[in-house]
Order: structure tokens, then C-alpha cells, then sequence
């Protein structure tokens, strides 16, 4: 799928018709305790976008993802993913999918610090990916059915598929913890892509990555994108991956969205200067 | 009516033992989130320990003048909590520390197998049958003295709340006033950023259990006193009641754990007396599973430990 | 990977010829095996064999022999033997729960409890109001309920994972330790109701019960049949038979063992032992697989149940206490936790320590001179310290799993006691405190990275990594 031309308008006010939309959320807020880690953020996605959400530490970027996710419910709000409810009000009552709900729907996702099975080999970890879309239950398993089988045989064969797609094919035996970094960070999007998604959220997929590494990333991103026809939202911190590569940036302070528009738009926007590096050199902008 | 009242009393100075004994539970896990299987029977050598001490070493009886009974069950009490505080630590070094870096079900299994080896220690010496001592302090009944004639509260009783009532507030008192127990709370929320304060982590753990372990030695103590007998099992059965009095009353909570041993020892009361002593085990499992299922966090909410 | 080039054929004749071709790879795979590793080869075949011919060889040779000599050596009689197998499939079914699926089941004796309860409810004159007689070689008109012993083991089977199911449901949600007490206390519970269902006063519409003895309370409940087949008796009189029996049985467990292990589920188990959260990130529904796992490898101990009380022929809830739900722990945890094999062998092992060598050794010791210490009273001790010198130095057990090994030597950081980098909800909750865990790790990932590089190219040529 090519990038179409992605329509234009502010993704905060709601103003793109439905079916352009992948995730859309509205109002969505996340109190722990006393401190509001996400407020009222309203943030569309939009089909075959991506978009990258950026800001300080500690500005919630990380809290919005694993709300999108069902690993955090909100306080309130409302959070859609290709027409299903993820997050839905009931009343005061806020209700929300369970994770792996959330993933068999279509929402893969990469951690921060990388999650992956260390003791599993890196096919078995893009196995264990593959498990929503797999079907034989247990008493298959024991009686070592024919479906049983040929079900195994093909996630042997999308296992390695995959692992080619990633760049590890040749490392399929080997157990996830001992490969180097840069490979366990692709293992893990492998991981990811085996669950099928439409929407991949990669949580600062470039961290500890020099510049080489970096564009490499980058580079591999775009690809997905137009290969697998994703969306893709990312959070990161790297300005040259958030410029190079994203359709759309939002940008979060304190929970709160202060920007949202094309990386130029947001990258002169006076607000998300002084967030990042204070009020004197919003001044001087 | 005086049943109920009676079967009150003698709960609550169970729960009493049982809260002494609780306290090492709550503070163990609050600081390390191990459950110390040992423990109960760590108390259970303290009483035994106790009652080689009064029999044997001082020859205690009903008869002791009441000056001398008093510093002989003082000394007791010191040579008690001084070697089950020892114990405790020393099981720490040993079976739990090396398994700090361990995932967690390491040093819980670990845990299991120290009571076990407790157990069976009390088991070569002392033989399978139960232990007893006569009784002791004088069979008074305090309340007569005021004029209350129906209701008993015994000497013995008494005694209970007078060694385990000052351990208590002495122990709070540590928690939130010294800097030792500020180390505690501290290396509970959090070890890693403690030890960079300049606590010293190690330090401060084996000093938990240390508290902990005097205070199920003076629990074992008060055990022979009041109850005026002790078997090898007995770290089980204590062991299971304050470990649920801990979860009850929100384990990682000093004054939850006391609370919830109140409890405890009315529960254990009231089913001795109106069921059978067969099922309160069974009944004190039931309430432990239903607090874990229901309201983990127990009746007054986690404090010393604020980890999920 | 033998089966990715060959097309899989459907349907239940595809499954037979399966079936068939595994069994004639079988002696193919053998001689790969003595080609390769011809001493391991011939010693397991030794040791096998031996296995499998023990009950008569002990019949015939040993137990003569120990009688006749001055100085016997300690060969487990059948009873034992027996036991062995028995607590060798209960191994293999809390290595299911725990080994597997990384959940610490400490009242597993609640459901060998079950099964030999159902065993006993169900082909005895227990019930003698009723009579009911079913494929049971019991004689005709004989009170109680006889099932025979093929009906038995799957319906104990069933009845221990119901109650699996029925326990894990509410409580697998709890974090492990809570878990643990959570099974210790059914483990209690379960043992003390059968003891005291012995008077039960109970009305309910047209169900009355007047001092029934549903359980046989303290006493238990005899006698129970025994299997039969083909006018046979598999009990314990039958000595030999009864062995040959549970060996059809441990089969069958390794046999289930084993393929659940290599399926979607054994991963399933796999990643949420590794890393929970992250498993259910990738779809696995945690709780029913957890839940799944629970009641698989509580209906092994079904079976077991229904194994004793039909080969001993008397079941009473003195013999399910703690002791022997730590004694099953012990026996993985020794044996090797995670490896089928490595439990079996603690099973075997533990077994034959407690009921035949530290006897054995009692004697030997009171020969000597009698006021010697007999270290069959304190087996717990020992088996005691064995946990805790076991899990100090060799968590991972005898024959361990690779896997678990790794894992049990090097705790992802989440899961350590004392370290405050609780990954998850914790670090995701604070992002500042998160990307300060980010760096460290990166730093350590790449020092290990390193090492694993070079490491890597020596594990290259071992291809031993389990799939």
C-alpha cells in the first residue's frame, strides 16, 4: 500500500471521517492516585499514518500506549480501534479490553525495555506471537492431531517468514537473550508482526542505537508500513527518526496534548519548544 | 452470655501470641516479600527453649515466691528472645540472602525447606508427644478481686497482655521513631534507591528478622505460660493463624497485623468452642483464602510496603 | 524439524498413518542414537531394561538373595516399586503446574486426594444402600458401586481437574506466593473434609441424610476393589501385575507430558513463565492458560489417587497431609524442575530414599549399635535441608532443563526479591524512573550482548537448544 495522501486537518478536533480513522480517542485520562498521568487527551490516528508522540520524560507517553493496549484502564474516555470499543464508558464506569483482547483485534506492540521470552529461541518467540491466530487446543496437542500438525508446520514456516522479514533469518535457534541488542530489538517487532496487527506501536524502537543503527530502523519502518499496510505510532525521543519519518507528531506535556500537527508545523510551534527546553528558548525561536 | 464473654477473653489473649508472632511475618515480607515459612517454628523453638529453661534450668513452679518468679521469668524471657533472634538471623544468612537475585519462588521454596528441618530438629530432641509444664503463675482470677464473679480473666491471662501489649508499642515506637526503623520502612519501598541513601540494606533486613525472631522467642515464652504446653508441630498451627492474622489485617501493616490477630484469636476461640477443634484449621484456611481472593490488600490496606 | 518438508495428511487416516510412522521411526531414531552417543545409548537401554524386568528379577533373584545373606541390600519391594510409579506421574503432573507454567502449587495432595476418594466412592461396598455394578468384574448383587478400574482412571482424571478448575479460577490471579498459600490452604482443607464427613446430618427436599458416613472419616474407607482385567487382580496382592499396571500409566503421562510441552500451549506456558505481562501483550489469554495448566496437572494426581486406592485397596485421609504435597515439590525440585525425565528420576529417587534406603539404613545402624540415631525418623530433615541446600546451589535440580536453568541462575530483573526495578506497571507508571531502568539495562544488554557474541559462536555448533 502506498502512502496516500493523508487528509489534512487537525487530528485533536475530530474533523476526518470515521472510516480514515484507526484508533480514535477521546477525553481519555489516567489518575494514579493523586497524580494525573494523562489528561484529557483527545488523538486520532489516522489509516496507514505514521505518527509519532513525543515530549518530556514523564509527560505520559508511555501511560497512553498501555491504555490503547488494555493494560491500563482510564479513569474516562473513550479509546475506538478500527470501529470496536476498546475503552467505553458505561456510565461513570469506565470498561476496558483486556490485553491480549486488545491484540487479537489487531494492536501489536515493542516495550520500551525489551520484553522479549530470553530463554525462548527467536522463532519460538515469534511463535508465541502467533498464538491468537492459532487455533488447536490442548487435547489436539496431546493426541498430536493431523490439524494439530500441519498448524505447527505453518507457524514453523510464518515463524521463519518473519524472521527473514526482520533481518534474522540463520538466527532462529538462537535463544532470544543471547542475540545483540539491535537484533533483540527487531526480534521483538517480529514478535509483534506475528500477531497480525493493524496497528503497530513501537515504543522507542531507536533507544540505545547509534546513528547507523538508527537509520537502519528507520529505513525498516517505512518499509513495514508499505509492505504489510500498517499504521504505525511510535513514541520517541530521537527528533531525526520523529522528523524523518512521521506523518503526523503529537506532542505531550505533563499528560496533556500542547501540539499536534506535520513534524515542521510541530517543530516550530513556540509551546513545544518551551516544553522541551524552556521559556528563554521559546523566546528565541 | 458469660460463655460468649469468656470465649472472647480467652481469644483475644490468644490473639495476643498470635500478634507477636504475626508482627515477624508482616515485617518480613513488608521488607524482603518473602513469606517466612520458618517462622512459626521459629516459635515453636523459643517455646520449647522456654520450656527446658523454667523446668529445668530454674526449676519454676507454682510455688516460686513472686520476686523470684518474676526475675526468673525476665531472664527466661532475655535468654529466649536473645536465641530466637539469633536463629532468625542466622536463617537469613543462610537459606534467604544467597537468594536475594533469585526469582522469587526461590527463597520461598527455600523458606519451606528451613521449617521443615526446624521441625524435625524439635522432633529428635524433644520426641513427638507434647510437652508440657505445669502451670505456674497463680490460678487468680483477677476480676474476683474487683468483685466480678461470673466472668474470669486469669493471672495467666494478665501476663499475656503485660509481656505482649509494652512489645508492641516498643516495636511501633522503633518503626516510626528511630532511624533504624526509618532504614526499615525506607528499604521496604524501595532497596535499591535506600541502599544509595546510604542505608545499609543487608544490615537493615537482618535486623528485621532479628526483631522478628525476639518476638516470636517472647511469643514462645508466653505460650508455655499461658498455654502450658508445646509439641513439635506447633509452628505449624501458630504459624498458619498469624501468618493470616498478617494477611488480614494487610500484610506489610504493623497495626494491621495486630488487628487481624485479634481477630484470629476469636475466630480460633469461638470455633474450638462451638465447632470442633478439627475444623479450625480448616476454617482459619477458609479465611485466609477468602482475604487473598477478596480484599488482598487485607483490612487496613498495605503501608510498610507500597510495592504492587 | 523433520516435518517441515512432509506434506501432513488429514483425517483420522492421516492420524493412524502417524501414528504408524512414529512407532517404525522408532528403531531409526535408536540406532541414530547409539551411533551418536553410544555410551548414553547403551547405558539408558541398561538401565531401562533393568527397569522393566526389576519386579520379576526382585522376585526371583534379590529378595531370595536378602533373605538368605547376612548382609541384605536394600531393594525396593513391589509395594514400593509401585509407590514409585504412583508419585512418578504425580511428579509429572505438578512439573505440569509448576515446571511448565511456573505456578507454585503447594497442596497438590489435595487432588491425589480426590482421585483416590472418587476411586473409593466408586468401586467399593462403601455405598452399600446402592448397588451398582457396571463392567465391574465385582460378583453380581455385591453392595456399593463397583466401576471398573478403565472407568475409574479417567473419571478421576476428570473429578481432580473440575476441582483444579474449580480452585484455580478465582485465585490464579494472585501473585505466586499468595498463590502458594492459597494452594497450601485447599491442600489443608480438602484432607480435613474427608476426614470429617463421617456423620453428616443433611436435608434437602427429598435428599436426606441421617448421620450418613459419606467419607469413613478417620478410618477411611476398605475395602476398595482392585483392578481387574481378564479375571487378573492388579492389587497389591498381585505384587508384579500391579507394577506393570502403573508403568501402562506413567506411559501414558509422559506421553501427554510431553506433547503438551511441544504445542502452542507448552510456549503459552513458557512465555508467561518468563514474562507475564508480556505474554498477554502477544495474545495469550494468561488466566485460562494458567487455568489450563492448573487442571491438567491436578488430573495426574486424579489418576494417581485413583492408582493408590485401587492397588492398596484402603484410602484414609491420614494419607494426604502437607508433608506429601512438599514431598511431590521436592521430588521436581530435586529431580530437576521443567524436565520430564529429571522428575521422574526425583520421583524414583525420593521414593526409594524414604521408604526403602533410610530404613534400610535404620537397621543397618541399630545392627551396629543401637542407640544410633535412626534416619528414617527424621527423612523431612534431610529432605529438608536438601531444599535448601538444593535451591542455593542447584536450583535447576539434577537433570535439569535448560530453560529453567537459565532462568532460575539469572532472574529478569522484575522478579527478584530486593530489587527495586519491579518492570512493569511500576516503570511504565513513571517514565523518569523507567528511562533510568531503559539506560542501565541497555549498558548491561550490551556488556552481555558481547559476551553472548562470543558465546554464540562456540553454542553454534551445539544445536542442542530445545524448540
Amino acid at each position: 500500500m502506498t502512502a496516500a495522501p493523508l487528509p489534512t486537518g487537525d487530528l485533536r478536533t475530530g474533523t476526518l471521517p470515521d472510516d480514515a480513522i484507526l484508533v480514535r480517542a477521546r477525553g481519555v485520562t489516567k489518575r494514579f492516585g493523586g497524580l494525573v498521568a494523562v489528561n484529557a487527551v483527545n488523538f486520532d490516528i489516522p489509516r496507514g499514518a505514521i505518527v509519532s508522540l513525543i515530549g518530556p520524560n514523564g509527560a505520559g507517553k508511555t501511560t497512553f500506549f498501555n491504555m490503547i493496549t488494555g493494560a491500563y484502564t482510564p479513569t474516562s474516555g473513550d479509546i475506538t480501534f478500527d470501529g470496536h470499543a476498546i475503552v467505553r464508558m458505561a456510565g461513570s464506569k469506565v470498561r476496558s479490553l483486556k490485553p491480549f483482547q486488545v491484540t487479537a483485534l489487531g494492536i501489536g506492540r515493542t516495550f520500551q525495555n525489551i520484553r522479549l521470552f530470553g530463554t525462548m529461541s527467536a522463532l519460538d518467540n515469534v511463535r508465541v506471537g502467533l498464538h491468537v491466530h492459532l487455533k488447536s487446543h490442548w487435547w489436539d496437542a496431546v493426541l498430536r492431531t493431523p490439524g494439530m500438525r500441519a498448524e505447527e508446520q505453518r507457524s514453523i514456516e510464518r515463524g521463519l517468514e518473519l524472521l527473514d522479514i526482520v533481518g534474522l533469518s540463520g538466527r532462529a535457534d538462537v535463544w532470544a537473550r543471547n542475540l545483540p541488542y539491535g537484533d533483540q530489538r527487531r526480534l521483538e517487532i517480529g514478535r509483534a508482526l506475528a500477531t497480525n496487527p493493524k496497528l503497530l506501536l513501537l515504543d522507542e524502537p531507536t533507544a540505545g542505537m547509534n546513528s547507523s543503527e538508527t537509520a537502519e530502523m528507520t529505513d525498516f519502518i517505512r518499509r513495514l508500513r508499505r509492505d504489510f499496510g500498517l499504521t504505525v505510532l511510535l513514541i520517541e525521543h530521537d527528533m531525526r527518526v520523529v522528523m524523518g519519518i512521521s506523518d503526523r507528531v503529537t506532542v505531550l506535556d505533563y499528560g496533556e496534548v500542547i501540539a499536534e500537527g506535520t513534524p515542521v508545523e510541530v517543530r516550530a510551534n513556540p509551546r513545544v519548544i518551551e516544553a522541551y527546553l524552556g521559556r528563554g528558548a521559546a523566546a528565541e525561536a | 452470655m458469660e460463655q460468649i464473654v469468656q470465649t472472647i477473653i480467652i481469644g483475644l489473649a490468644n490473639g495476643l501470641i498470635f500478634a507477636l508472632v504475626a508482627l515477624g511475618y508482616t515485617l518480613v515480607y513488608g521488607i524482603i516479600e518473602l513469606i517466612n515459612f520458618a517462622h512459626g517454628d521459629v516459635f515453636m523453638l523459643g517455646s520449647f527453649m522456654a520450656l527446658v529453661l523454667i523446668s529445668s534450668v530454674f526449676a519454676l513452679n507454682a510455688n516460686t515466691p513472686l520476686l523470684m518468679m518474676v526475675a526468673q521469668i525476665l531472664i527466661v524471657l532475655a535468654i529466649t528472645m536473645f536465641a530466637t533472634a539469633a536463629i532468625n538471623v542466622s536463617i537469613e544468612r543462610v537459606a534467604y540472602r544467597p537468594l536475594r537475585n533469585a526469582p522469587k519462588l526461590a527463597p520461598l521454596i527455600s523458606a519451606i525447606g528451613m521449617s521443615f528441618v526446624l521441625q524435625n530438629i524439635a522432633l529428635l530432641i524433644f520426641g513427638p508427644a507434647n510437652d508440657s509444664v505445669d502451670s505456674i503463675l497463680p490460678r487468680v482470677n483477677v476480676l474476683s478481686l474487683v468483685g466480678i464473679e461470673s466472668i474470669t480473666i486469669s493471672a495467666e491471662q494478665v501476663f499475656v497482655a503485660v509481656v505482649t501489649i509494652p512489645l508492641l508499642l516498643a516495636l511501633t515506637w522503633f518503626v516510626s521513631k528511630t532511624r533504624q526503623g526509618k532504614a526499615m520502612r525506607a528499604t521496604a519501598q524501595d532497596p535499591d534507591t535506600a541502599g544509595l541513601m546510604g542505608v545499609d540494606v543487608n544490615r537493615t533486613i537482618a535486623i528485621t528478622f532479628l526483631i522478628g525472631g525476639a518476638l516470636a522467642g517472647a511469643a514462645g515464652v508466653v505460650q508455655i505460660l499461658y498455654n502450658n504446653t508445646t509439641v513439635w508441630t506447633l509452628g505449624f498451627r501458630f504459624g498458619l493463624n498469624a501468618f493470616t492474622s498478617a494477611v488480614l489485617g494487610g500484610i506489610g501493616n504493623l497495626q494491621g497485623a495486630v488487628l487481624g490477630a485479634m481477630v484470629l484469636g476469636l475466630i480460633n476461640a469461638f470455633s474450638d468452642r462451638y465447632l470442633a477443634a478439627n475444623w479450625t484449621n480448616a476454617i482459619v484456611f477458609a479465611v485466609l483464602i477468602g482475604v487473598l481472593v477478596f480484599k488482598p490488600t487485607g483490612l487496613l490496606g498495605q503501608q510498610l510496603a507500597d510495592r504492587a | 524439524m523433520s516435518a517441515a518438508a512432509k506434506p501432513i495428511k488429514p483425517g483420522l487416516v492421516g492420524w493412524f498413518g502417524y501414528l504408524l510412522e512414529s512407532a517404525m521411526a522408532v528403531p531409526g531414531a535408536y540406532r541414530d542414537a547409539l551411533v551418536r552417543r553410544p555410551r548414553r545409548t547403551i547405558a539408558l537401554t541398561a538401565l531401562i531394561v533393568f527397569g522393566l524386568l526389576y519386579p520379576i528379577l526382585n522376585r526371583q533373584i534379590f529378595q531370595p538373595w536378602n533373605r538368605a545373606s547376612t548382609f541384605p541390600l536394600p531393594f525396593p519391594e513391589d509395594a514400593v516399586v509401585t509407590f514409585m510409579i504412583i508419585f512418578a506421574i504425580m511428579a509429572i503432573g505438578l512439573n505440569i503446574v509448576a515446571g511448565f507454567a511456573g505456578l507454585l502449587d503447594l497442596g497438590y495432595v489435595a487432588f491425589y486426594a480426590l482421585g483416590a476418594y472418587t476411586a473409593a466412592f466408586f468401586a467399593s461396598p462403601h455405598f452399600g444402600s446402592v448397588t451398582f455394578i457396571l463392567f465391574s468384574e465385582a460378583p453380581p448383587g455385591f453392595p456399593g458401586i463397583h466401576l471398573p478400574f478403565w472407568i475409574l482412571v479417567p473419571l478421576g482424571f476428570l473429578v481432580a481437574a473440575t476441582f483444579g478448575v474449580l480452585l484455580g479460577a478465582p485465585t490464579l490471579r494472585l501473585r505466586g506466593d499468595y498463590l502458594a498459600i492459597v494452594t497450601l490452604g485447599f491442600g489443608e482443607i480438602v484432607p480435613v473434609v474427608f476426614k470429617n464427613l463421617s456423620a453428616v446430618n443433611f436435608e434437602f427436599g427429598p435428599i436426606r441424610l441421617v448421620n450418613a458416613n459419606l467419607t469413613g472419616g478417620n478410618l477411611g474407607i476398605n475395602p476398595i476393589d482392585a483392578p481387574r482385567f481378564f479375571g487378573i487382580s492388579f492389587g497389591s496382592n498381585s505384587g508384579i501385575a500391579a507394577v506393570y499396571l502403573g508403568l501402562i500409566l506413567l506411559l501414558g503421562a509422559i506421553v501427554v507430558a510431553r506433547n503438551l510441552e511441544r504445542s502452542r500451549m507448552g510456549r503459552a506456558w513458557m512465555a508467561i513463565r518468563e514474562d507475564e505481562v508480556a505474554a498477554e501483550m502477544m495474545g495469550i489469554n494468561t488466566v485460562r492458560t494458567k487455568l489450563l495448566a492448573f487442571g491438567l496437572g491436578a488430573s495426574f494426581a486424579g489418576v494417581a489417587g485413583v492408582m493408590q486406592a485401587s492397588y492398596q485397596g484402603i484410602t484414609t485421609s491420614d494419607f494426604f497431609q502437607f508433608s506429601t504435597s512438599i514431598l511431590v515439590l521436592i521430588m521436581i525440585i530435586l529431580g530437576g524442575i521443567g524436565n520430564i525425565w529429571g522428575v521422574i528420576v526425583g520421583a524414583l529417587g525420593l521414593v526409594f530414599l524414604d521408604s526403602t534406603f533410610l530404613p534400610y539404613l535404620g537397621l543397618r545402624f541399630t545392627a551396629i549399635n543401637p542407640d544410633l540415631p535412626n534416619p528414617s525418623q527424621f527423612n523431612f530433615l534431610i529432605f529438608g535441608i536438601l531444599l535448601v541446600v538444593m535451591m542455593r546451589f542447584r536450583p535447576e535440580g539434577f537433570i535439569p532443563n535448560r530453560q529453567r536453568a537459565a532462568e532460575l541462575r539469572h532472574a529478569p530483573p522484575g522478579q527478584a526479591i530486593g530489587s527495586a526495578a519491579v518492570l512493569g506497571e511500576e516503570a511504565l507508571a513513571d517514565e523518569a524512573k523507567a528511562d533510568e531502568i531503559a539506560a542501565e539495562q541497555v549498558a548491561e544488554v550490551e556488556a552481555e550482548a558481547a559476551a553472548a557474541a562470543d558465546a554464540e559462536a562456540e553454542s553454534a555448533t551445539e544445536g542442542d537448544q530445545p524448540r
